[in-house]
């Protein structure tokens, strides 16, 4: 079946802001979708809310529109744009949603846009359990039954149909109270009476258990004709129970027999035909009794996924890229291998070495969240590692993460909880994979770790394996160990820091013997096809073999290498993979070979057509040094991928690797806050007071000398980890306790904070003579909260011409003094017309993706030009000062917008919608401010009440608008007991908040609201200036109709 | 094993291959000196089925993923009594699987069945190698560790084509196979008798005949040199050309018999089966650089446009175009071959060549990967036949309708009228997502 060429016009919907569970994995999805679509002749239109994305650069798309994926938004954009079909698949549930949500307000039939690449029925039936789990018994397939019971008498009934053990939740009990497992008539007896006590409705549900099953994926592919392909098998390491997302997977699955995968793959594709899923990937997840092979059919997801970028990114298959092609009426075997080039797309990869991939997960950042791991996903990011072998691929993966892990500990950085060490072996946890090869270590034995953790023998023997390395390795001690021993604990994953700490050596020395004797990594190519035809595509990973046949290829062209920022994390995310991404495309028009290194697999930079070599490897310097010294380039760039490569920056030049840009000292002089502040002091520029203090003593001297409030941080601090402001001793003394725990070595740093100052980012690029500032961003929210978590806007809305002048100003006298060459980022604060300089980051920033596409200047690309030794005059570069005409805003967490005309505040009305979906109309808003907001809350609060809303307020914030006398119930604060806001909250009573800060307890407050309300996509306001911006724009949109733009009409009117 | 695991409890062995490269190794399996062909399975799950296939009668076989033996060994992964094969190359070999069908470790399943195997060789190197220069004569040994020795002796080794394996996998006595009661219960209540399959054993896994009983087949197994007069006298519905290891061309005496019974009852062949047919209607036989063997080979059915991803080991193939002129009336007005026959899954056209033994031949089915023949159906006698294994184990279930098909054809012939030389050939033309399981089997 070939292409269809009744569609001319194509809709993707992107995904949207990020949230936990819905990453940038759908930003290499889409832009896969786009590009594909748009090579094969379609025009394709796309909306997404979230710029930080490659996908809505203006070149990926034709018509690219910024907006919220919303019925009216993306209405409005077919009514303008007139699509012949919408593909909704690749922008994950919210695309989906919305399309079901289109269709069912009759917007497809209205316009006669055709839904391409799944049916809405489809769906449906994917998202309905009752359709579902009726679907799959239809074609023989088990699901796990379950059964509603009110009495005693009725759970005996549903357990004895269901067989032991059974799970038994009660309705409507906070955190699942009342629950367990039963695994007999006296447990079911003793745990249903409590159950069924505790619930308010006298009801529990009783489910047929299947914790500590395996838990196995499937990634399928099926196209028009009715093909259906198998792209990959994922194996979950953690049992039943714990998040796909949280739990380490591996691919392909290695416990299962043919039989029992080959099984497997029949359900997939009989549920996919079943299910209805026109063309397209999908993803179907089994659980698999380990006892008698007997499998149940958890769920599928008729659309691209997380786990399909993830098993696209670990065979090479470009599941998504191939999807969108199916959906316009190819055909699986029309479609040509890109890594071949001489075998069709309908084939199953075969793949020739292991693949783990790691949750990264962020518990130090929210404070209080439980860090037992469960069905709900709470990860932020994950690294993907291959190896040959499942022990080389986990060790590699362990140290990826960088969070101080080398491999699977003989690190130095093993410090176990002795008092809680069973429990923590049991319970899953992101420490438990540390804690299971301890355990092993300490004797346990595989049988009683299986026992404690549900986790597959196999594996478990594996991980025994890596810890006998281990013992063998430090036994025979450096001198002890021939070249074979070597090379065996390479090929075990050893990082050689872990072989330095083992053999009391260090990791210099290692490197040194290893290539003394010959021990080094080889290429080898992901080629989808275990060798069988020739890779033309340099997507590689390093390894250690005996024999020493390599597939690296010598480049004609120069070579030069990106490093990328490695797992997505929170003050980290997609911003500086967009850096990265864009240095790429840039240097391959310049004539380089490009030389991506990076090891997160939702990435486009890991996308084997983004570079011209890929190397899919952790960004340690071990690991770097190994791709420079088989890469010889020219240069590596290390100040487009955030912390992550340039904390490595000095290692490697010390090594004698050339660096593009930025030199380590120039980079150095902008972190030692020292030689920093002498430097301010030099250029008369002024900066908050501030001091360090490496104890509570030391921190309590400073704050007496500054003064309250303070900003207190730990040094060399990413996205604003473990920052806090203090209003006083006890606040702080509790904070330095805190902060020795995150990182134990280093010092922490305290700034005077500007209470009431207005703060800035300003994102400029320099060539080491003259300097160009791309964009200066005006924070919506206080002073003190992260760039990266407060909404910006571009141009600068409170400030005079003059000012801004001179944070230009300042920001060129920096640039040139630091040396920069490249990007740099420098935040200001201003209060009462006095400029402070608050720091420099020399690299690029959160904001660069935001100035970038609201600017209409591409910091990224430019900034690697420079790199390569193009200067600012050689650069097409519109004047620094200049009137857009338009606003853009980004807000926190991710999503922004840029808005022709000049009402901030309705800029701020789209952004806010962009993240809820749909602004709250109306309900209860639950406000809590701290003293010195107090009096000017009332106002907004007035005029909520106004427009309609129930006030829900603290204690506190309640006695003063009783006074004022708007009406308002009282909750409870979280530390103060139950029912409080937080039950509130849980219970979805709330449709948006106001919560400023009130010190150290209530931002604690702040932080779980804030992650409580992300994860509900409630709004959530942090300052009084947010507030009145939100009132705002609720006022403006209840009074008219948002419009919608297109980014390439708005580089057009901004010429 | 990992050396720093295993702490030296394993001999060191060496495998030489015929144009000098070596890979020193650990032994993994028996301990001695093996000499065969070697080639490369990517599949990435199954190495006991691998390894019980007969049809690896000569070769040493090397398996692309990396850690083998995970799952252990079960009896119902068995695809034969025993192992045929002459040698075994991993990367690393799992000496503690988990799994609750396993009742034991590959490597003492290696070790008990004397099959010298080899683990810590880049397996990844080599099969590049082997792609690159074709399957080759190698060795592996634990007894010679001397490189220019053992690729010495290597090169004086005799070639694989010079022997008939079959005669050495093929049993001597005749079996019977029930067919399954569940089929045998389903033939009953629409009304048909069971049939009764004759299958050539020339080293037949038992995936086969497990297949065809399912389908409600009673399956009597004869040797491969069972004369064509023995075979008649079961007066059996149907006749089968199972699998087997090496060329076609040594097998004579399977050849006769086929020469004999074809176009005087259905006939359905695999692998060596399709290309002894194919021989019967005077085709070429080619060998393959490094042939088949994995189980992710994309095959298209010209007659339903179903891609089919099937599992295969072959290293020789039928020559379509040796087969005969084609019949342009019947390809789509067509008169000269193509040699990439992919060109035909492009025009969505099955062409069929007149053959000068046994009338017209069609061609059903397309290796998508290289364009080579998977599948022929004869129109002027009731057989057909293909390449890949249809039966898996191991590799994917898409192509099982072919046991249908087989049975439909046996229906058909047993029902034609009288005088009918032939039977209408849409027995083949079975939906790939009809033959899918749509029940949970055990």
């Amino acid at each position: 079946m070939p292409r269809r060429d009744d569609l001319h016009k194509i809709l993707i919907l992107g995904s949207g802001p990020i949230v936990i569970g819905q990453a940038c994995e759908f930003d290499y999805s889409g832009t896969q979708a786009c590009q594909a679509l748009r090579r094969a002749g379609y025009e394709v239109v796309l909306v997404n809310s979230n710029p930080a994305t490659i996908m809505t650069d203006p070149e990926t798309a034709d018509r690219t529109y910024v907006e919220p994926i919303t019925v009216d938004a993306v209405t409005s954009v077919i009514e303008r744009e007139h699509p012949d079909a919408l593909l909704p698949n690749m922008g994950g549930q919210t695309a989906l949603n919305c399309a079901v949500a289109l269709g069912e307000a009759g917007v497809f039939e209205r316009f006669g846009v055709e839904v391409i690449g799944c049916d809405l029925d489809s769906i449906r039936i994917g998202e309905d359990r009752e359709l579902f789990a009726s679907a799959m018994r239809d074609i023989g397939l088990e699901v796990a039954t379950s059964g509603f019971a009110h009495t005693l008498e009725e759970t005996h009934t549903i357990a004895s149909d269901l067989g032991y053990p059974v799970v038994i939740r009660p309705s409507f009990t906070l955190g699942g109270a009342g629950g367990g497992i039963a695994h007999d008539e006296r447990e079911l007896e003793q745990i249903a009476s409590q159950g069924l006590a505790l619930s308010p409705t006298t009801e529990v549900l009783v489910e047929q258990s299947i914790e500590g099953w395996k838990e196995i994926e499937m990634e399928v592919m099926r196209d028009g004709a009715g093909n259906g392909i198998v792209i990959c098998s994922i194996e979950n390491l953690d049992p039943m129970g714990v998040h796909t997302g949280d739990s380490i997977t591996v691919a392909p699955a290695q416990t299962l027999s043919d039989n029992e995968l080959q099984r497997l793959r029949d359900y997939s594709l009989a549920c996919l035909e079943r299910v209805g899923v026109a063309t397209g990937g999908s993803n179907v997840q089994f659980a698999v009794n380990p006892t008698d092979g007997r499998v149940i059919v958890i769920e599928m997801n008729p659309r691209v996924s997380r786990s399909s970028a993830l098993a696209s990114k670990a065979t090479g298959f470009p599941i998504a890229k191939a999807a969108a092609l199916l959906a316009v009426g190819y055909t699986l075997d029309e479609i040509v291998n890109d890594i071949t080039r001489v075998t069709p797309a309908c084939f199953e990869p075969s793949l020739d070495y292991c693949v783990v991939k790691v949750p990264r997960f962020a518990f130090e950042k929210f404070k209080g969240t439980s860090e037992v791991l469960t069905t709900r996903m709470k990860s932020v990011g994950e690294v993907m590692a291959i190896g040959r072998t499942f022990e080389e691929a986990l060790q590699k993966a362990l140290r990826s993460l960088e969070d101080g892990h080398a491999g699977l500990g003989s690190d130095g950085h093993g410090t176990f909880d002795e008092e809680h060490f069973d429990e923590l072996v049991a319970l899953p946890t992101p420490e438990r994979i540390f804690y299971v090869a301890e355990a092993l270590r300490r004797g346990w034995g595989v049988e009683r770790v299986a026992e404690a953790t549900g986790i597959d023998p196999w594996y478990l023997h594996r991980i025994a394996d890596i810890v006998a390395a281990e013992a063998a390795i430090h036994r025979l001690g450096l001198d002890g160990m021939d070249r074979a021993h070597l090379l065996a604990a390479k090929q075990m994953g050893f990082s050689d820091a872990q072989i330095a700490w083992l053999c009391g050596s260090k990791e210099e020395v290692i490197r040194a013997v290893r290539k003394v004797l010959g021990v080094v990594p080889q290429v080898k190519t992901i080629d989808t096809c275990a060798g069988e035809f020739a890779a033309q595509t340099n997507y590689h990973y390093l390894t250690y073999e005996a024999g020493g046949a390599t597939e690296h290829v010598a480049a004609s062209k120069p070579r030069a290498t990106i490093l990328s920022a490695g797992p997505n994390r929170i003050g980290q995310g997609i911003e500086f993979d967009y850096c990265c991404v864009h240095a790429a495309y840039a240097l391959r028009d310049k004539g380089f070979e490009t030389v991506m290194v990076n090891c997160n697999p939702e990435t486009v930079s890991t996308d084997y057509d983004t570079s011209d070599r890929l190397y899919f490897e952790p960004l340690t310097f071990e690991d770097v040094m190994n791709v420079v010294e088989i890469e010889q380039p020219e240069g590596v760039i290390v100040t487009l991928g955030g912390q992550t490569p340039i904390k490595l920056a000095r290692q490697l030049e010390e090594a004698g690797v050339p660096l593009m840009g930025t030199g380590s000292d120039a980079i150095d002089l902008a972190e030692d806050r020292d030689r920093f502040s002498a430097l301010l002091d030099h250029l008369g520029v002024a900066y908050p007071p501030s001091s360090v203090a490496a104890t509570t003593e030391e921190a309590q001297a400073v704050a007496r000398s500054v003064g309250y409030p303070l900003i207190v941080r730990p040094s060399y601090v990413l996205g604003g980890r473990g920052m806090a402001i203090v209003y006083g001793p006890d606040e702080l003394a509790s904070y330095m306790a805190e902060a020795a725990r995150v990182t134990p070595d280093h010092p922490v740093y305290l700034d005077a904070f500007l209470e009431d100052a207005v703060e800035l980012d300003v994102d400029a690029l320099c060539d080491g003579t003259s300097c160009y500032v791309g964009a200066v961003l005006e924070h919506i929210e206080e002073c003190g909260i992260h760039s990266g978590d407060s909404a910006c806007c571009f141009p600068p809305f409170s400030l005079s011409d003059a000012l801004v002048r001179r944070i230009r100003h300042i920001t060129h006298q920096l640039a040139l003094a630091c040396g920069i060459r490249g990007l740099l980022n420098v935040q200001f604060a201003v209060k009462d017309e006095q400029v402070f300089v608050i720091e420099l980051n020399p690299r690029a920033s959160r904001t660069v993706p935001f100035s970038s596409k609201a600017s209409g200047v591409p910091l990224a690309k430019l900034a690697a030009r420079i790199m390569a030794d193009e200067t600012l005059a050689d650069l097409p570069l519109p004047p620094e000062e200049r009137e857009t005409g338009y606003f853009a805003v980004k807000e926190a967490v991710m999503p922004w917008a840029r808005f022709p005309g000049s009402d901030v505040r309705l800029a701020y009305a789209k952004t806010r919608e962009a993240i809820d979906y749909e602004m709250p109309a109306e309900g209860t808003v639950f406000i809590s401010v701290r003293d010195a907001d107090k009096r000017a809350i009332a106002p907004v609060a007035f005029s909520l009440a106004q427009m309609g809303y129930r006030i829900l307020a603290t204690r506190g914030t309640a006695k003063t608008l009783r006074a004022a006398g708007i009406a308002c119930d009282v909750t409870r604060r979280i530390g103060e007991g139950h029912p409080n806001v937080h039950d509130v909250l849980t219970e979805g009573g709330v449709s948006f908040i106001i919560n400023t800060p009130h010190g150290h307890d209530s931002h604690g407050d702040g932080t779980l609201l804030r992650s409580e309300a992300a994860s509900r996509g409630i709004t959530n306001v942090t300052t009084l200036s947010g507030a009145t911006a939100l009132l705002q724009s609720l006022a403006v949109l209840r009074g008219s109709q948002l419009t919608v733009y297109a980014l390439q009409d708005l580089a057009l009117e901004s010429q | 094993m990992n050396l720093l695991v295993s702490e030296g409890s394993q001999p060191q062995a060496l495998l030489a291959l015929e144009d000098g490269t070596c890979f020193f190794g650990r032994a993994c399996g028996a301990l001695g000196e093996t000499f065969g062909e070697v080639v490369f399975n990517t599949s990435m799950v199954g190495y006991q089925e691998i390894v019980t296939d007969p049809s690896y009668a000569g070769q040493i076989v090397t398996l692309t993923y990396p850690q083998v033996g995970n799952y252990g060994v079960s009896e119902a992964a068995m695809q034969s009594g025993g192992t045929a094969l002459r040698g075994l190359v991993v990367r690393d070999l799992c000496h503690t699987p988990s799994n609750w069908q396993s009742v034991g470790t590959f490597p003492d399943f290696l070790r008990d069945r004397g099959v010298i195997a080899i683990e810590g060789v880049d397996t990844r190197a080599l099969t590049l190698r082997i792609r690159s220069t074709g399957a080759m004569r190698a060795a592996i040994s634990t007894t010679d560790l001397d490189p220019e020795s053992l690729v010495a002796r290597v090169a004086t080794s005799p070639a694989i084509s010079a022997h008939n394996f079959v005669a050495d996998v093929s049993p001597r006595e005749e079996r019977t196979v029930l067919a399954s009661p569940d089929a045998l219960h389903a033939r009953t209540e629409s009304g048909r008798p069971t049939l009764r399959v004759v299958a050539y054993d020339c080293g037949e896994k038992r995936g086969i005949e497990q297949g065809l009983s399912k389908v409600g087949c009673e399956v009597t197994v004869v040797p491969f040199d069972t004369p064509a007069a023995r075979v008649r006298s079961l007066n059996p519905n149907g006749i089968f050309f199972s699998n087997g290891p090496g060329d076609p061309r040594q097998v004579t005496q399977t050849a006769r018999a086929a020469e004999d019974l074809l176009g005087n009852l259905p006939v359905f062949g695999i692998c060596l089966g399709n290309q002894i047919m194919a021989l019967a209607a005077g085709a070429q036989i080619e060998k393959l650089p490094f042939g088949h063997h994995g189980g992710n080979e994309p095959v298209m059915n010209l007659l339903t446009s179903r891609v089919e991803i099937t599992a295969q080991n072959h290293n020789y193939g039928l020559v379509f175009d040796s087969m005969g002129p084609l019949v342009p009336e019947l390809s789509g007005g067509e008169t000269a071959h193509v040699r990439d026959l992919r060109h035909w899954v492009e025009r969505g056209i099955a062409p069929v060549v007149q053959t000068s033994h046994l009338g017209r031949v069609r061609l059903t089915h397309v290796n998508l990967n290289d364009g080579t023949p998977e599948g022929i159906q004869f129109l002027d006698i009731p057989a057909f036949s293909v390449q890949y294994h249809p039966e898996a184990c191991p590799g994917p279930h898409d192509s099982r309708y072919l046991f249908q098909a087989f049975v439909s054809l046996m229906d058909a012939w047993r029902e034609r009228g009288e005088g009918e030389a032939c039977v209408s050939p849409d027995y083949l033309s079975i939906d790939v997502r009809e033959g899918r399981p749509h029940h949970a089997e055990a």
